[in-house]
């Protein structure tokens, strides 16, 4: 004999529907760009604005499989031969973040550094472009 | 920002604890225990991995054992099959084969691009001897709060077979872990569902060798918190990826 589905099965449900329902779309997230060349990451270091999330997207050049990996920034993600992949990373306090490819950790290596963009400064991400390159924003 | 993110954070725990509460006070009994592993809503791709789980039980004199052997891989980019044989010590303390299970994680959405990371599992389990059946779906959920990750697991199980009732059960598991070092990362658990409420520390880490070869840790000693759900469990699990 099956039982009825308990009650609290439908506050459950009801509950991941308002989860599901709640991440925030965020229209237009700052894009950032690295490529991977010959087991190296270009540009080695990126510079963010803090507390902001932000997209990251990987072009592996390279004819062999890389994966993104940095305990700082709790991220892992395989990045396939002449393929691209994303990462979303932040909101970030202020500091330094670093990452390493797994199968290339002496030589794929950079980091994240994140700095206070404070709102009253003429700082745009023009002028975090100008000093990492390669820098988008949706 | 801090103050909000501390705001969202007691928001979560409370609704993940208001959950565990509800499971708790069910009138669904209990067949087997709760206290398990508290799964992430992650896949990598070309991801392989064995695992070794042990489970010890002690409520008086003796303990209840039991250990799991699996064999899992990722099938796409988003999808992990993973085959698990059981052994328990019955009362006679002999060790042998009691279930098989096949489980499968997908993950829905990208890390770290939403509010929170989701996914789902997928579970049957056929019990050896009792020809028993268990059918499990769940949701998990991971919210990253800097350094430290919350997360939860909410199950739904349907069971059936010659020597139990069939019946529909609740689970969930909750999990606040601190990123402390890599080999290294304490957390909270707590477990409720089938008259079983329990809480406890755990401790979890990696080392990481070439490549993809990675080897994962996971410690837990869970306390129940009242008669119905009295004694410790010990839980141990072992991950290598490769």
């Amino acid at each position: 004999m099956i039982k009825d589905v308990p009650k609290y099965c439908n506050l459950f449900l009801l509950m991941s529907l308002f989860f599901l329902c709640s991440p925030t779309v965020e229209a237009k997230r700052p894009e950032y760009h690295l490529a991977l060349k010959k087991h190296l990451f270009y540009p080695a270091q990126i510079i963010i604005p803090a507390n902001k999330k932000v997209k990251l997207v990987i072009l592996n050049y390279d004819n062999s499989v890389e994966e993104f990996d940095s305990f700082d920034l709790n991220r892992e993600k395989v990045i396939f031969p002449k393929q691209k992949s994303i990462i979303f990373i932040g909101p970030l306090p202020v500091g330094e973040y670093h990452f390493f490819g797994e199968y290339h950790p002496n030589s794929a290596r950079g980091k994240v550094i994140v700095v206070e963009i404070n709102n009253t400064q003429a700082v745009s991400h023009d002028a975090l472009s100008s000093k990492q390159g390669g820098l988008d924003v949706n | 920002m801090k103050a909000l993110m501390l705001f969202k954070q007691f928001c979560w725990l409370m609704l993940a604890s208001l959950s565990l509460l509800l499971s708790y006070t069910s009138t669904v009994y209990a067949d087997g225990v709760v206290v398990d592993k508290v799964y992430h809503p992650y896949v990598l791709p070309n991801e392989r991995e064995v695992e070794w789980r042990l489970l010890s039980h002690k409520e008086s004199e003796n303990n209840n054992l039991a250990q799991r052997f699996a064999y899992g891989q990722s099938l796409t980019d988003t999808i992990m099959l993973e085959l698990y044989l059981v052994g328990e010590r019955d009362i006679n303390d002999d060790f042998s084969l009691s279930s098989y299970e096949l489980e499968a994680r997908w993950m829905l959405t990208e890390q770290g691009e939403y509010w929170a990371d989701w996914g789902l599992l997928f579970e049957i389990e056929k019990v050896q001897r009792q020809k028993n059946w268990e059918v499990t779906s769940g949701v998990l959920v991971e919210k990253e709060f800097g350094r430290a990750s919350l997360t939860f697991n909410a199950f739904i199980i349907y069971e059936w077979g010659k020597t139990i009732v069939s019946e529909f059960e609740t689970e969930f598991r909750l999990q606040y872990r601190y990123r402390y070092l890599e080999q290294l990362q304490p957390a909270i658990e707590l477990y409720s569902g089938q008259n079983y409420l329990g809480i406890g520390p755990a401790f979890m880490g990696i080392q990481r060798f070439d490549g993809q070869k990675q080897l994962k840790w996971d410690v837990g000693f869970i306390t129940g918190l009242d008669r119905r759900s009295k004694g410790h469990v010990l839980r141990v699990a072992i991950e290598y990826e490769f």
